[in-house]
Parts: structure tokens; C-alpha cells; sequence
């Protein structure tokens, strides 16, 4: 029995942001006997009480927001105890924000310290690996298809069908590349997985390496985040030391390592194939497909290529009692997605869920409505090459197909909140200069179409009844769709499109 | 003194598309890739030196000359924009009479922005070197800035 009481303060970036970190060096400095101990728990994903402090004494775990309060007045732990006390704690387990959500792939975020492999077993961490390494490769395959998962990373390409094209092609080496280059602005479900549950990533690209027959793992890391660097750099090296990681792998004749590289600031590196150039030493430009990167992938031999979520969903769905995740959902939008809600919004976090629920209960129910209080006039889903929703439109189901049907993605699952401040015009001339500053180059209508979309945008500003611009502008539009060889050109458009259709009069005047 | 530069490259030559780790070393130890690291580092992965400069230039993070001590990057990616990012950038740029890319001379601060920081739910979001902060504001950078002194003093 452990009954020493615990105190958890989360380590992880949205926390530290507001502070965990400052709180965690008063209380440490509290402590003065060994009856109380401090443990770095992920995130349990619910922003805006961070940072949230629990403590856990007789089995009972209660937790407080300590958001803008400075505990540096406390000589004494009995002192904190009090102040903590007097706050209100509450089981955050029970908030509706967690009740609501379906956290099969964050099912762990929060509860502990996330490089804490005893607790990551105890939760069936490797389970799946092991049992991966009992049936094989191309049952491993098997089960991964039947499932319906698709890949998270924004595509929605079935996961299965690409890690048979790996698994199919006659080579004695093969990669698998984790895409863990987040940058769609408002999404951030990478990074919590692998600062808050690193392990979960290790063992899902394991069977993944193994169900393809790769023996080197990349994950390519943007540079903006270097707590998960931190994280993800000691659970690798505990995975070695727990032989879930190196070589015959749990007993097995399976050898697989992760190499972890640095990302420097390029959005479109995040593109699979820009990605590649870049793990390859070059500059991140795009290259042309076909070849498949399943086919003729890094340094030239077959790769797959996954981003993290969709990794980590990995270990989660092969276990067979959770065999429900694929019984969730329908068409192509099978599972869980965790969705990121963000901007003006009172309560914004990681929200694992179904696809089929509306945008109203999203941004209403999970969300409670804007920050500042206003109403909601805009909804950006799926990143910057994603659409924007009038506050009209919040009967919208989140689904793959339903965000298709108006010519949307599900993206990477980013979901923006702006309230009526917002200048929609603005909004649209924002998607070129993104495509300005982080176009890679390659493909004349994005490299310079991009600048004079800004120009034609700024015009409208001016004067929204030009015809000639608005025309100009959809011929613009055209092109990039047409002719770009990536989605960073082809699908800058998409949110100038529905900016045009369900927001009209806001950048052009018919 | 610092690290010899040739050293710094050595661990990442054989690595299969080693330039870029080296790159990020030779900065980490550095503060910037000098016109004899690219020297260097052409001979080390055998390649021309406009090759080496290629990489570094089309990446925001490389750098071919000194920046500040601190590096404050001001998200202004979509949800940071519905939290008034695009104010706190100005805030900014006046309270260290400084523009974007600038470096103060004093070899203090440069601002550069960034695109998303990951921390969307509580923006606007700034990160400061490797520390981000969220629901920034001109008052709580500058207390960052200053703790951090005093920390290091």
C-alpha cells in the first residue's frame, strides 16, 4: 500500500504556458517530508483550467485551476493544503467535458507521469506490440484494415491499404517515417500525445515498423516543440532499456530503432514528400508523386509515412476489448477523431469524439460558447487549407463526408472559434500571405499566384463590387487547384472559397 | 571557449542526411552557421558550399549571422488571430522599437513571428527561446524576460 499523498502539476506546454511550471518549483520547496510527493502528470487536455493541480490522498483525487494565481506568499504545505481546500476541488474526471468525450486513443493523457512505463504496462501499454509480434505481419495488416482507422494527419487515406503497399514491395529495407510536423495553425493532438502519453507513439510506429518490415523509425519533430523533443527523447531511450525498442524486440527476431530529427521552421514540411527532403539533408521541396512514398520512399526505398495520431491509434485499436473503435461511426469517418478546439473559445482542449456530432455541440456544448463573451460569426475547420462555417451553418455534422459535401476536410481536426470581431476579408487575404511565406517554391501557381492573390484580395478591400477582381480571383483559385503539385497550392483556395459562398458580401459584393 | 565547429559536425557525417541535425548542433553551439562552418560542413558532406547554403536559407530557423539573446516569436496563425495576436505583434514592435527579423543592438531580443505554437486554446501564444507563454501580453514578456535574468545572474 502507498499512502503517500500525491500532489500532480502537469508538465506540458499548454500548462507551463500559464504557469505549471512556476507553481511547481513554490510547492516542491514546500516539502519537507517524504510523506508527500510530487508527480508530473500530462494534460487531461482541458486548457482552460490549466494549470490544474490535483491531490490524491486515501484514494481520493481531487483537482483545482490555479489559472493566473501566484502561491508565493505559502510558507508551508499545511498552507497549500488550506489554500487548495478552500478552492473547491472537484474530480475532473466528471466534468462533462470529459464525460462526453470517447478517449480511446487519449486515454491516458493526465492520469500520471507520462514517462512512467510501470503505469503505461498497467494500462495494457505493449499489450498489442506483443500480441502484433505473436500473429504477425500480415494479420497485424489485417486486423489494421478491417478496422477502418484512417490516417489523422489530414488525407484520411486508409491506413491499412498503405501499410499493405509497404508490406507488398520486394526490398531489404524499409522505412516508416512519423510525421510529427504539426503545423496547421490550431491543432495541437500530436503534440499532446507525445508529450502526455510519448509511449503510446513508440509502441503504435513499433507494430506499424513491424507489420511493414521496416527496421529504422524517423519521427520528424517541428521545432516548435520542444518539450515533446524532451519527452519523446527519454521515452525512447526507456523503450531501449525496456526491449520494446533495438534488437529481437520482446524476444522476437524483430529489430527496429527511431531516429528523431529536428524540423526548422518549414510548414510545408510537414507534406510528406517535402518532409522526406528534408530528412534527406535538402531543402523541403515538394516532389512529385508518382512514385508513391510506399513505393519509392526515403533514401529511395519504400516508406510509410503516418503522423503521430494515427500511429497512436494504433496500439489502442488492436486490443481486442476496445474493439468498439471500429464499430463507431460510419463510411470513411470510422472511430474516434480528436478534435482541437481552439481560438474564442471559453473552453477549448482536446476532445476525442465520434465524428457524427454537430458543430453546435462542439463549439456549444464542449466549448461553451465564445471567450469574449460575443457571438460567433466564424469557424475555421481543418487548418488553414480548411474551410470557414458561418455561425449559421452549426447544424454541420463533423464528419469526413459531410465537411467534403462543402467542399471542406476534417483536416487534422483543428477547429477555430472567431466571434464577430473577425473581418472575414481579412481572413482570406491571411490564406495567400501564409502561402507567400511558406510555399516551397516548386510549383510556379503557388510560389507567385499566391502573391498576386494577396494583391487581388487587397483590391477587393477596397472596392468588394469589382467584378474583374472577383473573376481574377476564382480564375486564380483555378489554377492553383489545378496545377500544384501538393495541397499547400492546391487547397490555399479552400477557404477563400467558402468565405466567397457563406459569408457573402464579407470579400465580395454580387 | 566555444566548441570547435569541426567536432560539432563530426557525430552527424555518416548519418544518413546528416546536414541538417549538424546544422541545428552548429547553431545550438554557435549562435549562428558562420561562412567557415559552411566551409567545413561542404567539405564534411561533400557537396558545394551553394549546396549547404541552399538548405540553410530555405528554413526560417537557420541563421547566417548573430540574433538576440532572446528570441521572441509571436504566433500569428489563425487562433492566436482571434485572440488579437496581430495587436500584441504591434504592442511588441513598439515596446522594443524593433520590426520583425529585427535584432536590438544590443544583441538582446529579436522578434520573428511563427505559425502556430501548439498552445491554440489559450493564445495569443509567444514563445520565448524554448519557453511559451500563453495569453500573452507585452507586461507578462516582460517579466518573463526579466525573471529569467535574474535566474541567470
Amino acid at each position: 500500500m502507498n499512502d503517500k499523498t500525491k500532489i500532480f502539476i502537469p508538465n506540458e506546454t499548454s500548462a507551463n504556458s500559464v504557469g505549471a511550471n512556476s507553481l511547481y518549483q513554490i510547492i516542491k520547496n514546500l516539502i519537507k517530508n517524504e510523506e508527500v510527493e510530487i508527480i508530473r502528470n500530462g494534460s487531461w487536455g482541458a486548457f482552460w483550467l490549466e494549470p490544474f493541480i490535483e491531490i490524491e490522498k486515501d484514494g481520493l483525487r481531487r483537482g483545482v485551476s490555479y489559472r493566473n494565481t501566484n502561491l508565493s506568499h505559502l510558507n508551508t504545505l499545511e498552507e497549500f493544503f488550506v489554500d487548495f481546500a478552500k478552492r473547491n476541488p472537484f474530480d475532473i474526471k466528471a466534468i462533462d467535458f470529459i464525460t462526453k468525450q470517447n478517449r480511446i486513443v487519449f486515454s491516458r493523457i493526465g492520469h500520471e507521469d507520462p514517462l512512467n512505463i510501470d503505469y503505461y504496462k498497467s494500462t495494457k501499454g505493449y499489450q498489442s506490440l506483443i500480441s502484433a509480434l505473436k500473429i504477425g505481419p500480415q494479420k497485424t495488416i489485417d486486423r489494421i484494415k478491417e478496422s477502418g482507422l484512417t490516417g489523422r494527419g489530414g488525407a484520411a487515406f486508409p491506413t491499412g491499404i498503405k501499410m499493405q503497399t509497404v508490406c507488398d514491395q520486394d526490398s531489404s529495407v524499409k522505412y516508416l517515417a512519423c510525421n510529427a510536423d504539426e503545423g496547421d495553425g490550431g491543432t495541437f493532438s500530436d503534440r499532446l500525445i507525445m508529450e502526455s502519453d510519448p509511449f503510446a507513439l513508440i509502441e503504435g510506429m513499433a507494430i506499424a515498423a513491424y507489420a511493414v518490415g521496416a527496421s529504422k523509425g524517423y519521427i520528424y519533430l517541428r521545432s516548435e516543440y520542444p518539450l515533446a523533443k524532451d519527452f519523446l527523447t527519454q521515452a525512447i531511450d526507456i523503450a531501449v532499456d525496456n526491449n520494446y525498442l533495438g534488437n529481437n524486440i520482446q524476444n522476437s527476431d524483430f529489430n527496429f530503432d527511431i531516429e528523431l530529427r529536428i524540423g526548422a521552421g518549414s510548414y510545408v514540411c510537414g507534406e510528406e514528400t517535402a518532409m522526406m527532403e528534408s530528412i534527406e539533408g535538402r531543402r523541403g521541396l515538394v516532389r512529385s508523386k508518382p512514385p508513391l512514398p510506399a513505393i519509392n520512399g526515403l533514401f529511395n526505398k519504400p516508406t510509410l509515412i503516418n503522423n503521430v495520431v494515427t500511429l497512436a491509434t494504433i496500439p489502442a485499436l488492436l486490443l481486442s476489448d476496445q474493439s468498439d473503435f471500429s464499430q463507431i461511426g460510419s463510411n470513411k469517418s470510422i472511430g474516434t477523431m480528436p478534435f482541437q478546439l481552439s481560438g474564442n473559445v471559453k473552453h477549448g482542449g482536446l476532445i476525442e469524439t465520434r465524428f457524427d456530432i454537430s458543430l453546435k455541440e462542439m463549439v456549444e456544448g464542449f466549448g461553451s460558447g465564445t471567450k469574449s463573451g460575443e457571438p460567433v460569426h466564424a469557424i475555421q475547420i481543418g487548418g488553414p487549407l480548411g474551410i470557414y462555417l458561418a455561425s449559421s451553418m452549426l447544424n454541420t455534422s463533423l464528419t469526413i463526408e459531410s465537411l467534403q459535401e462543402l467542399k471542406g476536410s476534417v483536416g487534422h481536426g483543428g477547429i477555430i472559434v472567431f466571434d464577430n470581431s473577425v473581418n472575414m476579408a481579412e481572413q482570406a487575404k491571411f490564406a495567400m500571405e501564409f502561402c507567400v511565406k511558406e510555399s516551397c517554391g516548386k510549383c510556379t501557381p503557388c510560389r507567385i499566384g499566391s502573391v498576386r492573390g494577396v494583391e487581388i484580395i487587397e483590391r477587393l478591400q477596397r472596392n468588394k463590387r469589382s467584378k474583374e477582381d472577383a473573376n481574377l480571383l476564382h480564375d486564380l483559385c483555378e489554377t492553383l487547384e489545378a496545377t500544384s503539385l501538393c495541397a499547400m497550392g492546391g487547397m490555399t483556395p479552400n477557404p477563400i472559397h467558402s468565405i466567397i459562398e457563406f459569408f457573402p458580401n464579407e470579400l465580395i459584393e454580387k | 571557449m566555444a566548441k570547435d565547429s569541426k567536432n560539432i559536425i563530426k557525430p552527424f557525417i555518416e548519418d544518413k542526411g546528416g546536414l541538417m541535425p549538424a546544422l541545428h548542433a552548429i547553431q545550438n553551439n554557435l549562435g549562428y552557421i558562420s561562412k567557415d562552418n559552411i566551409i567545413e560542413l561542404a567539405a564534411a558532406f561533400n557537396c558545394s558550399q551553394a549546396e549547404i547554403i541552399d538548405v540553410i536559407t530555405f528554413y526560417d530557423d537557420f541563421r547566417l549571422a548573430p540574433i538576440g539573446k532572446n528570441i521572441i516569436k509571436i504566433c500569428q496563425a489563425e487562433a492566436c488571430q482571434s485572440q488579437n495576436c496581430k495587436q500584441l505583434l504591434a504592442d511588441l514592435t513598439s515596446h522594443f522599437d524593433l520590426e520583425l527579423d529585427e535584432t536590438s543592438d544590443d544583441l538582446n531580443i529579436t522578434l520573428k513571428e511563427v505559425f502556430c505554437l501548439g498552445n491554440c486554446a489559450i493564445g495569443p501564444s509567444v514563445m520565448i527561446n524554448d519557453t511559451v507563454i500563453g495569453e500573452a501580453t507585452t507586461d507578462k514578456i516582460m517579466s518573463h524576460l526579466k525573471s529569467d535574468d535574474t535566474n541567470k545572474s
